[in-house]
């Protein structure tokens, strides 16, 4: 019947629209007139016609409302009880496109295309979409007509295409090819470049920067052909309008720190664009609201973790239940910052769950007109597509859903729904049919009567025959919207044998036959006269909907409701080392007003208002700083695709969720250099950061700070430990190191000054290339050089390099036989940024020794220890400590180790270092000597803030476990949700802490240490 | 200079190294071979004046450690020095017993990422019959390192398989391990199974698999013993009638009681169940790593369980842990009452010199002084067997101590003697002989020369 009639409406679309296809056979030409009469109409969100109707003329609403005039030519359909709204759009699905095929390498791109297989902006769907019935069904089911069809693979995946869930060729679904492009700023790391997320955001510039200079060149070109011609690129070309700002384009997030990434690119390249969201923007609704770009979110609320056991509650991730239990106000919460919000049923395991998760996160706060707004007027404008979609109105095109209730609530039911004009009945469920029944059966005289009490799941009911005192449970029970069968034991009925019977299924009344032991003619009948009563649903009662905490900043363990103030801050009588010219002052005091330190010195008075610290028996000194950290990086810390690859900036993948800045800030680190890994001889750009806790990336970086790029020597970068010999990446020597390097910054002498030239006005201009540009800037003296480095030969190497290229080296990194040629480095006055003790994991750290620190010191080396390492950046102090136990460094200029000699390296100390008036409020508070192992960072403060206090932390960890066990209560007590979706974090929670439950690489492999 | 370059290419080879000794003689600040080990006691060595930090029956200012064939003979404020013994001032200086660590790789482990040096982890699932002193090199530059900071006795664990092999205690010096040898087997190191599943996207497995694989995993385990337990008894009663398994000979202590089962356990599950099998199996248990082992804590001591900490200088193990969970984990165990050691293990052999200052950390964070003196010392040795030996300054122990300038868990402080069974232990390295070597190539810049 449905198929009948779906069938019948595609012909005479065919006839209506004046299909290419010539015709088979005979034409159809059923009139595609209709008015749906006596609904309920809801024409846009929060509005709400009764008793209206709705004339359809081929494909197009003609009319609708109230006071309609039916045609004469129309066919009426009574829609009493039924309630229309537009049908709903969908602006993330991979319907209708092929699968990628997984395993398989992709075959290189013919033509003239982008070099980078994962740039594939020249894609169009509506190329390769093909209707698929099945899938069509599914979304019709949940109330969509249209959906933007994606491609599915690459960072740049092309351009989707807007089309309607109708059957019938691609021809008649396709509503707009070339809707949006699609970049991916999430996924799994592809083969070659780019390997990590900096490389992704790095290649979408360059990407960009490309199409727009691509543009300009061809014109130029066009004009004046007499020069050289640039090269043809399909992918750029196809790129034109979305680089122009004329086509949207939609960023793939994953995560809402990524998407404050995406929404930083478009500004910069001037974009319009629309963030696909995670799940995850309720996290920081205030920092998305400023980026002022709609997002399109999914509703794939999440289960809780396991709790089946206290083992496993004690396990249960703090952060994960959070976000299950915030997840379903993701919607209402971005609507309440005033955020544009479309739904999305991707990423949803199975699509037939998509309304009823939105009917959860209406009853999380959803208004439920935002609800309707966000799949129906929000969508179609973002399309493009106001006029034609998203409301019911003439002129617009006959998409609709037609309910049996409230679309977004667990008890409304999708009828049909309409596109372009035709009807698509829904395959309905099966009835409620449980409850209690009389039953009669009879076989020829005799009659036999009891009752049926039905019970269970609403598709797999439980039916249970009873009689007086007799139970039978009924077996083979199958229930499908048309029929109702089941068996029962015949014996204790005095039947002898099975009993088998089916019949209509109804949940009123059902009429059928039995097959009963003898083969005598039998029937049935049975009549419903009670309902299964709605159990009081005491689970859901019990829990309440809305998150039980406040959210925090960042949410999860340690975050807090607001920053902390700054303050004025007076530490009075305490032992302060100062790093600076006064010392180490005994029974002094410290004030900071505004941020700023005031005055360092004894019997000072505090400032109105001030904090008062009471610092007898302790000891202040500054904020310890880490000059080589790979803290708060997300999505890899190794842009390995390329030998070189200074375009890529460590300061686009900061994290500022990484719980490990709080607790180095619970060690007394204030500042932390966080580099590049060492996999390339030109690795990234670094980013100098202050441990801001609970600042967003962007606020965590040190204003100021000069920029500087990642080295590296040796046996990383010419991949000693992990060479692919089948796949080998230039150098693999130290000879190729030190030429690659040359060939580098010879290169961007030449880019540099092409750049400076200023082409005229005619010529093709000047490609901007970001690598190049990055390694002039290390030419200009704007950049400086941190260099992964061990042996005293390539020390020497870099040292001649930069000697014959005029640049400057800010740190040698690790640099572990700088020792052995302390004259050459001093004279230079280059820094070493050294670890204290470590050695002997590879065999060109096999003369490493704990004393270079000093014979560095004392050849006249700016000398620092850092980490590299999330856990020992906890205790930089302790590192200092081994300056003194190995050479006999004074404790002062070993402490220097750690704040005013990584200052000056990364030329931040006119800010931080020592404790000096006008410097920032950048203190530590321990509870003794600062190099004493028995002592504790009892404060750490920056410019006056107290991001790390000892006892509020142990405050914060009871109101954890309380949470924690408040959580657990509500999840043990909540119903089902049944997304099938479990509540990882995302990523960038695990990447490089080596420690933590999902990292399975050890900090030292993914950092090429 | 080219001895240098020498040892760099062929470090851990034999003939290089004594050629360098050779050169080392003549050139003598440039040498890189480990140390000549100490010689033999011949008379008694008295350490007089200094504050004897006794561990087992606490301190005694100026008092006086007298020792005679490697074996302490006297402790006290008032001593009475043999004429012949060879008198030792430490006045103002402080004497403690040689630290013990209790998780090492000292020996088996040269340069991490060069696997021709590494000899940690055999291959194959079931191992107990092979033997971490067997593999132990002398010669290796990191052992000089280690002492050096007052660790005069390691633990050298075998690891990786799920049945891993035999444990040894080594002492720091020697000619051959045979002789660095101070107990062997100690322990047989069971890898214990991750039991928890990870509902990550991006695990590897299914949470059904990984369940799956856990199973195979313990009946793997259980299978071994049972194995084990019939070839011993088949081995017994019909000496003749069975061929030799190496693997189950090695487990025999086990089932005497003789020798500890060491399960490598953080996760509460892989504690849990680590008890629950050692009963099972009657086996004396040992749990090393024990992250989350304070939750089980009335288990541990209900059984007598002692725990071999993991290393404090760790990260905590959940994004939502105190950010001092590792270093309390220690003081939360002593405090239940579990007998504990400290594991100055992490980043393979070359931390492990750093044993007192993780151990301080501990401290920092709660565990007393004295526990956590003890916990590198007498308890250590407890946890391991060896308290009969080592561990503590006692007439009749090994005189296996070290004489410091102040608190050896303090980095500032300084190990300036060392004594093995009464041999003086020579604590130049690798690294103090390129530091001297050093000086003098800026000591001759300085002069022009």
């Amino acid at each position: 019947m449905v198929r009948l009639l779906a069938v019948a409406a595609l012909c005479c679309s065919l006839a209506a629209a004046q299909s290419l296809r010539p015709a088979e056979g005979i034409r159809s030409n059923t009139p595609s007139v209709h008015a749906l009469t006596g609904l309920t109409i809801v024409p846009s969100p929060g509005k709400r016609v009764e008793k209206g109707t709705i004339v359809i003329r081929d494909g197009v609403i003609i009319a609708a409302g109230t006071g309609v005039t039916v045609p004469a030519d129309a066919r009426v359909r009574d829609c009493r009880g039924l309630t229309a709204y537009a049908g709903l759009i969908d602006l993330a699905s991979e319907y209708g496109m092929p699968k990628p095929k997984s395993g398989t390498p992709p075959e290189p791109k013919r033509g003239a295309a982008s070099w980078n297989p994962n740039v594939a902006a020249d894609r169009s769907a509506a190329d390769e979409f093909l209707p698929d019935r099945e899938s069509a069904e599914k979304y019709r089911a949940q109330g969509f007509t249209t959906v933007a069809a994606l491609p599915s693979s690459g960072i740049f995946k092309g351009r989707s295409a807007l089309v309607n869930l109708g059957e019938g060729t691609a021809n008649a679904q396709v509503v707009r090819k070339e809707l949006f492009q699609h970049v991916a700023l999430q996924g799994a790391p592809a083969d070659g470049y780019p390997g990590s997320l900096m490389g992704r955001i790095a290649l979408v510039r360059q990407t960009f920067s490309d199409a727009q200079w691509y543009a300009a060149a061809m014109k130029r070109y066009a004009a004046r052909p007499d020069q050289r011609r640039p090269e043809e690129d399909r992918t750029l070309a196809a790129l034109d309008a979305a680089a122009a700002g004329r086509q949207t384009v939609v960023f793939e997030t994953g995560d809402e720190l990524n998407a404050l990434r995406a929404a930083a690119v478009a500004k910069e390249f001037g974009l319009t664009a629309v963030l696909r969201g995670s799940g995850y923007e309720y996290r920081r609704p205030e920092a998305l609201k400023s980026a002022a770009l709609p997002v399109i979110v999914p509703v794939n609320f999440p289960e809780p973790p396991s709790l089946g056991t206290p083992e496993e509650i004690f396990n249960a991730g703090y952060e994960e239940l959070r976000h299950w239990d915030f997840a379903p106000e993701n919607p209402s919460r971005l609507r309440a910052a005033g955020i544009t919000v479309a739904l999305t049923a991707a990423q949803l395991k199975d699509i037939s769950k998509f309304r009823s998760m939105v009917a959860l996160s209406v009853e999380a706060g959803l208004d439920p007109a935002d609800a309707l707004a966000a799949l129906t007027t929000v969508p179609a404008s973002l399309a493009g597509m106001e006029k034609q979609l998203g409301t019911i109105e003439a002129g617009k095109n006959a998409n609709l859903v037609l309910t049996d209730g409230d679309l977004f609530s667990n008890a409304g039911i999708v009828r049909e729904t309409w596109v372009d004009g035709l009807r698509y009945e829904v395959k309905s469920p099966p009835p409620d049919i449980r409850g209690t029944w009389s039953f009669t059966l009879r076989t020829g005289a005799r009659t036999d009567t009891g009752r049926l009490v039905i019970t269970g799941g609403r598709d797999e009911p439980a039916v249970q025959f009873r009689s007086g005192a007799l139970t039978v449970k009924a077996t083979g029970v199958a229930l499908s919207t048309r029929t109702f069968s089941f068996s029962l034991q015949g014996d204790s009925l005095g039947h002898r044998g099975a009993l088998r019977f089916s019949g209509p299924a109804d949940s009123l009344s059902v009429k059928g036959l039995a097959a009963v032991p003898g083969g005598a003619d039998a029937d049935w009948r049975m009549e419903r006269f009670e309902p299964m009563l709605p159990k009081k649903d005491s689970a859901s009662a019990a829990a309440p909907l809305r998150a039980a905490l406040t959210l925090l900043a960042p949410d999860g363990a340690f975050g807090r409701t607001s920053l902390p103030p700054q303050q004025d801050l007076f530490i009075r009588g305490a032992t302060v080392w100062t790093s600076g010219p006064q010392g180490v002052l005994e029974d002094a005091d410290v004030l900071i007003v505004k941020g700023k330190i005031a005055k360092v010195g004894k019997g000072l008075s505090p400032t109105a208002g001030a904090v008062v610290v009471d610092g007898k028996g302790k000891h202040v000194t500054p904020g310890l700083i880490d000059a080589h950290s790979h803290t708060a990086v997300t999505g890899g810390v190794n842009e390995g695709g390329q030998a070189v690859t200074a375009e890529v900036r460590i300061g686009d993948v900061l994290n500022s969720d990484d719980i490990n800045i709080y607790r180095q800030l619970a060690g007394g680190l204030t500042v932390a250099n966080v580099l590049h890994g060492s996999a390339n001889a030109i690795g990234g750009q670094n980013a100098v950061i202050k441990l801001r806790w609970g600042m967003l990336p962007e606020q965590l970086k040190f204003e100021g700070a000069p920029p500087g790029i990642k080295f590296a020597l040796g046996e990383n970068p010419k991949q000693s430990n992990w060479f692919d010999a089948a796949n080998p990446r230039y150098p693999a020597t130290r000879m190729g190191v030190e030429q690659l390097i040359r060939d580098e910054f010879t290169a961007a002498r030449e880019y540099d000054a092409a750049v400076k030239a200023k082409p005229s006005a005619d010529r093709v201009p000047v490609r901007r290339d970001l690598e190049l540009e990055a390694v002039a800037e290390i030419l200009r003296g704007e950049r400086l050089v941190h260099s992964h480095c061990y042996r005293q030969d390539e020390i020497l190497m870099l040292l001649r390099v930069s000697d014959d290229f005029g640049f400057t080296i800010g740190t040698l990194q690790h640099a572990l036989e700088a020792y052995k040629v302390a004259d050459e480095v001093a004279k230079r006055k280059v820094g070493a940024s050294l670890f204290s003790d470590w050695w002997a994991y590879k065999a060109e750290v096999m003369d490493a020794i704990p004393y270079a620190g000093q014979l560095l010191h004392d050849a006249g080396v700016l000398v620092s220890y850092n980490s590299d390492s999330n856990e020992m950046a906890r205790r930089m102090n302790l590192e200092a400590a081994k300056a003194v136990r190995y050479g006999g460094v004074s404790e002062t200029d070993a402490l220097a180790f750690v704040t005013i000699n990584p200052a000056r390296q990364l030329r931040i100390d006119r800010r931080v270092g020592s404790l000096e008036p006008g410097k920032d409020g950048d203190v530590v508070v321990w509870s003794g000597h600062p190099l004493s192992t028995f002592s504790v960072c009892e404060q750490t403060y920056i410019e006056g803030r107290r991001f790390f206090d000892r006892a509020e932390d142990l405050r914060m960890r009871a109101d954890i476990a309380a949470a924690k066990a408040e959580l657990v209560q509500k999840a043990l007590r909540a119903p089902k949700r049944g997304s099938g979706a479990s509540t990882p974090m995302p990523q960038r929670s695990s990447v490089y802490s080596c420690h933590e439950e999902h990292g399975a690489d050890t900090a030292a492999e993914q950092e090429g240490r | 200079m080219k001895t240098v370059e020498m040892y760099i290419h062929h470090p851990s080879s034999m003939f290089h190294s004594s050629v360098v000794f050779i050169l080392a003689l003549f050139v003598s600040v440039a040498s890189a071979s480990s140390p000549v080990p100490g010689k033999r006691q011949t008379r008694p060595v008295a350490l007089v004046g200094g504050t004897v930090h006794t561990v087992a029956a606490g301190d005694i200012e100026r008092g006086t450690v007298l020792f005679e064939n490697g074996v302490i003979t006297a402790v006290g404020a008032s001593v009475t020095v043999p004429a012949d013994a060879e008198r030792i001032d430490v006045t103002g200086r402080h004497v403690y017993p040689g630290l013990i660590n209790a998780s090492s790789a000292a020996g088996l482990q040269e340069i991490e990422a060069v696997r021709a040096t590494v000899d940690v982890a055999e291959t194959g699932r079931i191992n107990p019959n092979v033997r971490a002193e067997v593999a132990v090199n002398p010669e290796s530059d990191v052992i000089p390192t280690i002492r050096a900071n007052g660790v005069a006795l390691s633990h050298v664990m075998p690891s990786g398989a799920l049945i891993a092999g035999c444990s040894a205690v080594m002492m720091m010096d020697g000619w051959t391990n045979g002789e660095m040898t101070l107990k062997a087997p100690t322990g047989m190191v069971v890898t214990w199974p991750s039991m928890t599943v990870s509902r990550s996207p991006y695990a590897r497995q299914s949470e059904e698999e990984q369940r799956a694989a856990v199973e195979r995993s313990l009946a793997e385990l259980r299978n071994a013993f049972d194995d084990a337990r019939a070839y011993l008894a088949a081995k017994k009663n019909a000496p003749s009638a069975h061929r030799t398994d190496v693997r189950w000979e090695a487990m025999a202590p086990l089932f005497d009681r003789t020798m500890p089962l060491i399960v490598e356990a953080d996760e509460l599950q892989q504690v849990q169940a680590a008890v629950q099998f050692a009963r099972a199996q009657n086996v004396r248990l040992i749990i090393h790593g024990g992250r989350d082992a304070w939750k089980a804590a009335p288990l541990l001591r209900e059984n007598g369980v002692a725990v071999i900490v993991g290393a404090a200088h760790a990260l905590p193990s959940r994004r939502w842990s105190d950010y001092d969970e590792p270093f309390v984990t220690a003081r939360r165990l002593a405090d239940a009452g579990i007998l504990i050691a400290l594991a100055g293990d992490g980043n393979g052999a070359m931390i492990e010199r750093n044993l007192g200052f993780q151990a301080a950390t501990s401290s920092a964070f709660g565990l007393t002084r004295e526990q956590t003196l003890r916990a590198v010392t007498l308890d250590a040795a407890r946890v391991l067997g060896v308290a009969d030996r080592v561990g503590s300054i006692e007439t009749g122990k090994d005189a296996t101590l070290i004489v410091t300038d102040g608190d050896p868990l303090e980095i500032r402080s300084a190990v300036t003697m060392m004594f093995l069974q009464g041999k003086t232990v020579e604590l130049e390295s690798r690294h103090t002989r390129l530091w001297k070597k050093y000086i003098e190539k800026y000591r001759r810049q300085a002069v022009g020369q």
